[in-house]
């Protein structure tokens, strides 16, 4: 019932009053300032632990461009997807709806799929002009001499683009179901202020919670700064934003009863969380960092992947003790990615763990292999593999010093950002923006 | 034949509609004439298919419409909307056009008769209410459906762009295209329409030409005579 040509016009029609809107030119003049903000100090910091300055030489993770740059400068992007992008979405699809074009348009017979489809199409490509600033950052980088390895970076922006759809689809779906802009914007920031409780909740009580926790936008904005790419995540991320723009399409079908929208979304609802629950059983995963850090070294991979039995991992450790953390992002989640079948059960009669301190057991750490038990009380990877490769009864590998990521110290201040991010950059969306209100 | 069946409307315990019917004639004028709040725009709105109906259905050749004929055959012009207001009027109409595989080969024609050639360039959003109706009676007439429902096309206009106006809409009937127009001032809907649906609190109260809802008042021991506004008082 549709031709191509009747698609672009909606897409041109979308673009048009995306560009029309002063949301989307406040959301492109603040990006500069606000990358900028956060790269100058990464590199300020960066630097200073390469040595600049006179200050000592750091080590480690300080030198690895993913975690002393990357995340910072990109987690402005996540700032804006949460504080300013809702706004820039619910402008777009309230817009309609304020103005009477949607009553208009809701009588073409193209299906509100289609009509949702394209207003999110035209929002993902605006987020990423609007990123434009993440990129002058990545040349600015270059230019200063600074090691880029494409795929930490491409991770770290995949994250944060996937972050930007799932604002974009809970901020139409808000937009879609309520009368006024103002009440999809208290929805949409409800659902993200939502979502830290769930984080604090899973910080306190583990379990179930940590498992929904770790799918929420701050869980997914933080695995992939650090340059894992979990297919889990991705597929559920996927998932919510389909829902989300299947829901919002739903919505804006005013001619249809409510009651009959009430059943169509259910349905929606019901399959978007089978189709989550089948997704937690997904377990691939890459780690895109250049050093690693995702990961055990690559022969104790070969050496854990050829251990068939399962592995019960017994944690006597409170939810918020900071041993229970480092075993579990340090040690637990490279060891997951490692063997399949780990089973992991943590025991404890408090959430902070402070009083339990003198429990007979607490602390212990039980690894069951083979029929086989054993009991540690350090949480360092080092102590876990040592364990399981004396459990497994197998040689533990050669230690090499040459697959030890090395770093790439830069000792140079961010020559020239000031003036790109505040300067140049909101020079050019001023003129941009006068420039296209001429235009129209 | 297009008919309307049994229409029924309620928000909440209000019923802005009761059981509505009647019929829309092809290649006719119709009007739909009552007081503010009598139902107009409901009705419409619901045969436009904005507005979920509670109950009745809209038939043709005896079989009920369906969301896709709608679509192909009729187009529902609201009031007071001012659609796409950052956008020129010229870009509203191309749209429009090119989103619904609009009439562009009258589009000179449509701009020149309602007087929109001066409004081409200023956006939706900048002009004043006259204005804004004769720009999305334009947008409506250049529309490829075979039935324009425009609620209140004279509202906001002076008298002789009313008068324009009806010429031009009566011109279109002529070629062929229905009209079923919402009015609330009785000496304009007497002046463009072939019949009239007369709608009181929510309700049908009667249809047809003028002569034979003047015959209908007569019925009911009315004097009214030919004048539509005595018949309509008489009526209603």
């Amino acid at each position: 019932m549709h031709s191509p040509s009747q698609v672009a016009w909606l897409l041109r029609k979308e673009t048009r009053e995306l560009i029309a809107s002063r949301a989307w030119w406040v959301l492109v003049l603040a990006m500069g300032p606000l990358v900028g903000v956060t790269f100058i100090s990464a590199v300020r910091t960066y630097a200073e632990a390469s040595g600049l300055n006179g200050t000592t030489a750091g080590v480690g993770e300080a030198f690895s461009p993913l975690i002393g740059i990357w995340a910072p400068t990109f987690s402005a992007c996540e700032v804006a997807a949460v504080f300013l992008l809702p706004f820039v979405a619910i402008r777009v699809v309230s817009g309609d709806r304020q103005s009477g074009a949607l009553k208009i348009e809701a009588q073409h017979a193209m299906s509100s799929f289609l009509r949702i489809g394209a207003k999110a199409i035209v929002l993902a490509l605006a987020w990423a002009v609007a990123s434009t600033p993440a990129a002058a950052a990545i040349a600015l980088w270059r230019s200063y001499g600074g090691s880029i390895y494409p795929p930490e970076v491409a991770t770290v922006a995949l994250g944060h683009f996937l972050n930007a759809g799932l604002t974009i689809a809970i901020a139409a779906l808000a937009a879609a179901v309520s009368e006024h802009p103002s009440t999809a914007a208290i929805l949409t920031l409800s659902v993200t202020v939502g979502t830290w409780i769930l984080n604090f909740i899973a910080a306190v009580q583990g379990g179930v919670w940590e498992r929904a926790a770790s799918y929420t936008p701050p869980a997914l904005v933080a695995a992939f700064q650090h340059g894992l790419i979990r297919l889990d995540v991705v597929l559920v991320a996927a998932i919510l934003i389909a829902a989300c723009l299947a829901l919002a399409a739903v919505w804006i079908r005013i001619g249809v009863a409510v009651r009959r929208r009430l059943r169509e979304s259910a349905l929606c609802g019901a399959i978007a969380a089978a189709a989550i629950f089948a997704c937690a059983f997904v377990t691939p995963s890459w780690d895109a960092s250049e050093s690693r850090t995702n990961s055990f070294p690559e022969a104790d991979e070969a050496a854990l992947a050829r251990i068939r039995q399962p592995l019960r991992i017994e944690a006597h450790l409170a939810p918020e003790d900071p041993r229970r953390v480092d075993l579990d992002r340090k040690a637990i989640a490279k060891l997951r990615r490692v063997m399949p079948r780990v089973e992991v059960r943590y025991v404890s009669a408090t959430s902070i763990g402070l009083f339990e301190q003198t429990t007979a057991h607490y602390g212990e750490i039980w690894y069951e292999l083979g029929g086989r038990r054993e009991m540690v009380r350090a949480t360092t990877a080092e102590s876990m593999l040592e364990t399981i490769y004396d459990l497994a009864g197998v040689k533990p590998p050669a230690e090499s010093d040459e697959a030890v990521f090395r770093g790439h110290p830069l000792a140079v201040p961010p020559r020239g950002a000031a003036a790109v991010f505040y300067g140049l950059w909101p020079a050019l969306v001023a003129a941009s923006a006068l420039f296209a209100r001429r235009r129209t | 034949m297009l008919q309307v069946q049994g229409f029924t409307k309620r928000y909440g315990r209000i019923a802005a509609l009761t059981d509505v019917s009647f019929s829309v004639r092809d290649g006719e004028v119709l009007g739909l004439i009552g007081p503010n709040g009598s139902g107009k725009t409901t009705l419409f709105e619901c045969m436009g298919g904005v507005l979920p109906l509670d109950g009745g259905a809209l038939v043709r050749d005896g079989r009920p419409v369906t969301a896709r004929d709608r679509a192909s055959m009729l187009f529902y012009l609201p009031d007071q909307i001012a659609p796409w207001p950052a956008q020129t009027v010229r870009w509203a109409i191309d749209f429009a056009i090119g989103l619904f595989g609009g009439r562009a080969d009258l589009r000179d024609r449509v701009v020149e008769e309602l007087d929109v050639a001066p409004l081409l360039d200023a956006t939706i959003g900048s002009l004043s209410k006259g204005q804004r109706k004769r720009a999305l009676l334009a947008i409506g007439l250049l529309m490829p459906h075979p039935l324009l429902l425009a609620d209140e096309p004279f509202d906001g206009l002076d008298l002789r762009q009313s008068r324009d106006v009806a010429r031009t809409l009566r011109s279109y009937a002529s070629a062929g295209r229905t009209m079923f127009l919402s009015i609330h001032q009785i000496r304009d809907a007497g002046r463009v329409c072939d019949r009239f649906v007369l709608l009181s609190g929510g309700r049908a109260r009667g249809e047809g030409t003028s002569r034979e809802l003047a015959a209908m008042a007569a019925a009911r021991g009315s004097s009214a005579g030919d004048d539509l506004e005595e018949v309509f008082l008489a009526l209603t």
